[in-house]
């Protein structure tokens, strides 16, 4: 899956002046400028509605900017044919806010989905899965069907799938945000022994701003379509709404 | 664990019956089409082979006219064999009409002359110069113009010939357009597996394989039946046939042959490439909307 036959320090994930507009005057984003480091593991913040979301689906190809550019892995996708952008799109492992899980696979078919998608053997990677669900805390759920389980049990199958490939970039939307704080911390140790282990380059969209301070990382802040660095300690205790 | 890895796409049990209805309806009645069309070919053809090369001649008068007839018949270009039917030949032509008992002696039966024309005859020439060849001899005939007859029979199987292909064609279309409509509702229905497919890194054509597969086998079985109950359909029609009409009518050739199998083979391939086709071309041109 790596295939990094590009320089070895360019970002791999780049947006450039990028905006994104749903109509005439509705700019969601309008001017986002970043750049993440391989290995780096950054938290992206901002209120609701200020198009967090929206910034990690330019980031997994789901959509093209309006103005701008966005580079993955030192690749400049303004002018990749679609064909070239799937190749891309399989060294990033997306947790979707809404989860996105199908429900007529069961759980351990929904984790297994993309490395079927892969060409993978089942028997290569099942014990893999099995693995990753148990540390999730979902070893007794593998045949439970998605709606069969909670909302923090779907987001747990979410994650397992999004990490279950390795990949190379991890775009997070709010994966904590159905658990308890305890399930989150250990969720979010998951990213983190990802991003130490592997290299993992992580970004992780959230409010739960006791797990950002707790962290250490670096923090983006998303507010009137434009994104901030915010040196981490100074990302204020109750951000203004 | 479940052993087998269930579908990527599941089966939609309501949408996929009443496809597989229509894909079957569509088969039956196009096989069918088929069916009618080659054996109308083949009855038309030993129909129209057997009788093209026959005159008959109706004389009125006497054996001496009769002998006078058959004479200047021989005696005219064109005409390869002539010959007088015996009233024994004649009765035998008359038995589905009359009945086995035989026609009344004093039934007066019309004489009768069994011509056959040359191969290469040119036939509205060669029955206008035969009829006037026989009335310069002041004989009272009548020719039967089989020949002009079976060109008619010809041009009119031609044609239904023609409207079964059309037929066919017009249902073979039909039943594109509606796989690629159930193509289209399937890919909207199940939009999310489509997309995380795609966001998984998914190729357009793996997608449409998915798709193409399940079709496939769709239009396979359901062809399969369609074909399996025009044959039951064929069959029962020839059975009524050959109960009913078929000795007076002397329909020769109603029988099933290679070609309708050739027919009937060639259906559940046709209609499963067709779906295959069509799914995935819907799909495709569905994806490539999508970044
Ligand atoms: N497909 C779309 N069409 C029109 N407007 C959209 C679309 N997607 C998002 N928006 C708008 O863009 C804005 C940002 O949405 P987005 O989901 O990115 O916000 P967010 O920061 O993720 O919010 P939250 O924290 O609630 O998840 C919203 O006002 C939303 O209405
Ligand atoms: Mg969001």
């Amino acid at each position: 899956m790596r295939e990094q036959g590009l320089a070895a320090d360019s970002p791999v994930l780049r947006l450039d002046r990028a905006g994104v507009s749903f109509g005439p005057d509705s700019d969601v984003l309008a001017d986002v400028s970043l750049s993440l480091s391989p290995g780096s593991l950054t938290f992206l913040t901002g209120p609701s509605g200020a198009g967090k979301s929206t910034l990690l689906k330019l980031a997994y190809l789901g959509l093209r900017p309006t103005a701008g550019r966005v580079s993955l892995f030192g690749v400049d996708t303004t002018h990749l044919r679609r064909r070239d952008l799937a190749p891309l799109r399989r060294r990033i492992g997306v947790v979707f806010q809404e989860f996105r899980l199908l429900d007529h696979l069961t759980a351990y078919e929904n984790v297994a989905l993309p490395l079927r998608v892969l060409g993978g053997q089942e028997k290569a990677y099942r014990q893999d899965v099995i693995e990753l669900l148990t540390w999730v805390g979902l070893g007794d759920r593998l045949d439970a069907r998605p709606a069969t389980l909670s909302g923090g049990e779907k987001q747990r199958v979410a994650i397992a799938r999004a990490v279950v490939v390795k990949p190379d970039l991890i775009l997070a939307d709010e994966p904590t945000g159905n658990v308890d704080e305890e399930m989150g911390e250990r969720l979010f140790r998951l990213f983190r022994e990802l991003n130490k282990r592997l290299r993992t380059t992580i970004l992780i969209a959230t409010h739960d701003l006791a797990l950002v301070r707790k962290s250490k990382a670096d923090v983006l802040r998303l507010a009137d379509g434009m994104v901030v660095r915010v040196p981490h300690a100074a990302e204020p205790k109750s951000p203004p709404q | 664990m479940s052993a087998a890895a269930s579908p990527l796409l599941p089966k939609e049990d309501a949408r996929e019956a009443a496809l597989f209805f229509v894909v079957c309806a569509l088969c039956f009645l196009a096989a069918l089409s088929g069916l009618v069309a080659r054996s109308a070919y083949a009855a038309a053809d030993a129909w129209t082979s057997d009788v093209s090369g026959e005159i008959t001649i109706r004389v009125r008068g006497d054996d001496a006219a009769l002998a006078n007839a058959v004479e200047i018949t021989k005696a005219t270009p064109g005409i390869a064999t002539a010959r007088p039917i015996t009233r024994d030949e004649a009765e035998e032509l008359l038995r589905p009409w009359l009945g086995a008992g035989g026609v009344p002696v004093s039934l007066p039966l019309p004489r009768l002359i069994a011509a056959e024309a040359a191969p290469a005859a040119d036939a509205p020439d060669l029955l206008r110069r035969l009829a006037a060849a026989l009335k310069s001899a002041k004989l009272d005939t009548i020719v039967d113009d089989h020949l002009v007859w079976s060109g008619d029979v010809r041009k009119s199987i031609d044609l239904a010939g023609l409207v079964a292909l059309i037929a066919v064609g017009l249902l073979g279309a039909t039943g594109l357009a509606v796989i690629a409509f159930a193509t289209h509702a399937t890919l909207l229905a199940r939009r999310d597996i489509v997309e995380i497919l795609h966001l998984s890194g998914a190729q357009d054509g793996y997608i449409a394989g998915l798709f193409e597969r399940r079709f496939l086998m769709l239009g396979v079985q359901a062809g399969a039946l369609g074909a399996l109950l025009a044959f039951g359909a064929a069959a029962f029609i020839l059975y009524l046939l050959r109960q009913s009409v078929a000795q007076i009518w002397l329909l020769p050739e109603l029988s099933l042959s290679l070609a309708d199998g050739l027919i009937l083979g060639m259906a559940p391939l046709v209609a499963g490439a067709a779906s295959m086709i069509a799914a995935r071309v819907t799909v495709m041109r569905s994806l490539s909307d999508m970044v």
